[in-house]
């Protein structure tokens, strides 16, 4: 059985991996068989740093032969090191799971001999779990880079969900910093999954084989390298339309490691928000990059990036409540993707007047200066003290205010912890 | 002013609801301590086929998902929890078709946000509920909910543990559901019920604290948020909120053996 000592190492340096959402798949339990997987994804516990616990998140090793200039595990380090063997990580994961302390197992390495080795005993994990131990939990594996394609391939029939890390926004960085990783290492495996995936899904019957079902992820360090806000993310943007990424999610960045390349300062939390902001205006809300920043520029940090981009445009407010298309409701700042459903569903009853909007529980702060409620405005005509009042609330309610951008993913964006 | 005291069951409900539904200034509920105003006048309800299922059906044909609406909002743990189905019920009776969207009238409203907590939180216990192994094999989990969430959440556990033998013990409402092999049942259980615990579960609850400790980023306490998502009353039955091993409250030979 896996000691306490390893256990320590193996999830303390595991931990800073945010991907842990275990929503978007469903896997039914077969007969005599162990668990399933739940399509809304579920919270097992939560730590005192607010985030929440649904995955085993832990290293198969930690002892590695890359050096990467940001972690805690590369090679040059002088750190405890452990591994632990297929086996013992399958008894945890199940003694866990029956327990109904995780949703499943979130498997990651550091490059353990070669990147081969390392993928074959993940490999051997995941396929001992499936079959010896009839496990239909949630299993998230993070590729190798480098390691062999077949084996890449065969690891996606019995896993829900893949990733691979493109770590930095550019390349330069990526060299700098990760030396012996390279942009075809990650992005090559990305899109062969997403080939595989796209093909296996168009197969019919019912002996076709589960290709993830719950796609693909990736990981990026925010603020150890210079790229601006804006070509973050049109990188996410190019990778969701190519490789049509579930989600890529944003770390910011944690000093673990002094060097002279490296800032020594943690990126404030403020900036990690304001990305994952954004990213749901251009996953949900209809939004591309190219309307939220510049490439060059960075996300305001005194205004939400939907605010942000209504000032801009002011022309286009404000909008009648009671006729607006749902794609203009979904820009109003303060209306969420569940408040415009509300009022989308309650205008079919009745005409829907400024009061109606305070009964339906509507976040009118922001709102009130973009729209009309029966050709009546509420709000203030001045833009400048708009602006001004808009960028105060946004100072009052910091990062911890969750419910404008994601109440209907709120169980999403609270498995990540991070909106 | 009329004040009609049900056994808190669904069917006392309905029965109450076929003379409550139009006496406009009544008060129905299954509260035993209630604020009694001097000139009410107190009925006590008995359980009437009849009268109930004549409501049930009524309902039914006006919007055939209410009733399930309604069975969800009679779990809350809350005294008022008759009256939010009553005036729920009332609409429906009132518009003759669904409301639930009408969310600009206050007692529909209402009503689906009380409905939303029951199930808000059977969504929180299938994570938050713990299981230990007890010495004969089978996963005892005691909680204690708000509200009375014990069957909401049962067929979640059925599906994902059905080649396990488990019980869930609801510790305040004294029941326990009793599974195993493709059964279950609800029986009455006393609070105070003993496990004996397997060999290894202290073992995995140390191994669980010790993850739960070591995924914490310490750099970066939110105490508040940890403690919003998951409220510190159900934390008891968490071992990885609790210093010592959890004891169990269920005894393996008192007859409550599921399959036995
Ligand atoms: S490959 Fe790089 S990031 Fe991964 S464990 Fe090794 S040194 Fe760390």
């Amino acid at each position: 059985m896996l000691d306490a000592e390893r256990l320590k190492i193996l999830t303390e340096s595991a931990k800073y991996d945010v991907s842990c959402s275990s929503s978007g798949s469903t896997r039914s339990n077969r007969k005599g068989g162990l668990g399933n997987a739940s399509v809304g994804g579920i919270c097992h516990s939560f730590t005192p740093d607010g985030r929440c616990v649904s995955l085993l998140k832990i290293l198969m090793s930690n002892r590695c032969v890359y050096n990467c200039l940001y972690c805690p595990n590369r090679a040059e380090a002088d750190v405890p090191r452990a591994s632990a063997s297929p086996e013992e990580l399958c008894e945890l994961v199940i003694s866990f799971y029956k327990r109904n302390y995780i949703e499943g197992l979130f498997l990651s390495s550091a490059v353990d001999g070669s990147p081969d080795r390392t993928m074959e005993q993940m490999l051997e994990t995941v396929i001992r779990l499936r079959k010896v131990y009839n496990f239909n939990g949630y299993i998230h594996l993070k590729g190798i880079p480098h390691a062999d394609r077949l084996l890449m391939s065969r690891a996606a029939q019995y896993v829900d969900r893949m990733s691979y890390n493109v770590e930095f926004p550019s390349e330069h960085s990526l060299k700098l910093l990760a030396p012996q990783k390279s942009k075809e290492s990650v992005l090559l495996p990305m899109r062969q999954l997403s080939i595989e995936k796209c093909a296996a899904d168009s197969e019919k019957g019912k002996c076709r084989t589960r290709f993830l079902p719950a796609g693909q992820t990736t990981q990026m360090i925010v603020g150890a390298s210079p790229e601006a806000d804006g070509q973050i993310l049109r990188l996410s943007e190019a990778m969701y339309r190519k490789f049509s990424l579930k989600r890529v999610y944003y770390s910011s960045y944690v000093p673990v490691v002094h060097h002279s390349l490296l800032p020594d300062t943690c990126t404030g939390l403020l900036r990690e928000h304001r990305l994952y902001q954004a990213d749901w205006l251009m996953r949900f809300y209809g939004f591309s990059a190219e309307e939220i920043a510049q490439e060059n520029e960075n996300l305001p940090v005194d205004l939400d990036p939907k605010c942000a981009w209504a000032l801009k445009n002011m022309h286009l407010f404000p909008v009648e409540i009671n006729k607006a298309p749902i794609e203009m409701l979904l820009r109003v700042p303060g209306i969420g993707t569940f408040g415009a459903y509300k009022i989308l569903k309650a205008r079919k009853f009745t005409n829907l007047c400024f009061e109606d909007l305070v009964k339906l529980r509507i976040v009118l702060k922001r709102a009130r200066h973009f729209i009309t409620c029966n050709g009546k405005f509420y709000g203030s005509e001045n833009s400048v003290s708009v602006r001004n009042m808009l960028a105060l609330q946004s100072k009052q309610e910091k990062y911890e205010q969750l419910s404008l951008f994601s109440e209907p993913q709120t169980a999403d964006s609270v498995l990540t912890g991070q909106l | 002013m009329n004040i009609y005291i049900t056994d808190g069951s669904p069917d006392g409900f309905f029965t109450a609801a076929f003379t409550a539904c139009n006496d406009i200034n009544c008060t129905v509920t299954s509260e035993q301590n209630f604020q009694i105003a001097l000139n009410s006048q107190i009925t006590e309800i008995k359980n009437d086929p009849v009268k109930s299922n004549r409501v049930r059906k009524k309902i039914a044909e006006y919007d055939p998902q209410a009733l399930h609406d309604i069975s969800i909002l009679l779990l809350r743990g809350a005294g008022t929890k008759e009256m939010t189905a009553l005036n729920y019920l009332r609409q429906i009776v009132k518009y003759k078709r669904p409301v639930r969207d009408m969310l600009a009238v206050p007692p529909i409203r209402i009503a689906m946000e009380e409905r939303r907590k029951v199930t808000l939180e059977a969504h929180r216990f299938t994570g938050f509920l713990r299981f230990m192994e007890s010495e004969g094999g089978i996963f005892y989990a005691p909680f204690s909910p708000d509200n009375d969430i014990l069957e909401l959440i049962l067929p979640h556990f059925y599906r994902r543990f059905s080649n396990q033998p488990f019980v869930i013990h609801d510790v305040s409402r004294k029941k326990a559901a009793l599974c195993n092999n493709g059964k279950s049942r609800i029986v009455p259980v006393d609070e105070n019920a003993q496990v004996i615990l397997h060999e290894n579960e202290q073992c995995f609850q140390a191994l669980w604290r010790e993850y739960y400790q070591s995924v914490n980023i310490a750099q970066r306490p939110h105490e508040k948020q940890m403690k919003g998502y998951m409220p510190v009353r159900y934390w008891k039955f968490m071992p990885e909120k609790q210093q010592e091993k959890l004891f169990g409250h269920f005894r393996e030979n008192d007859g409550l053996h599921p399959g036995k």
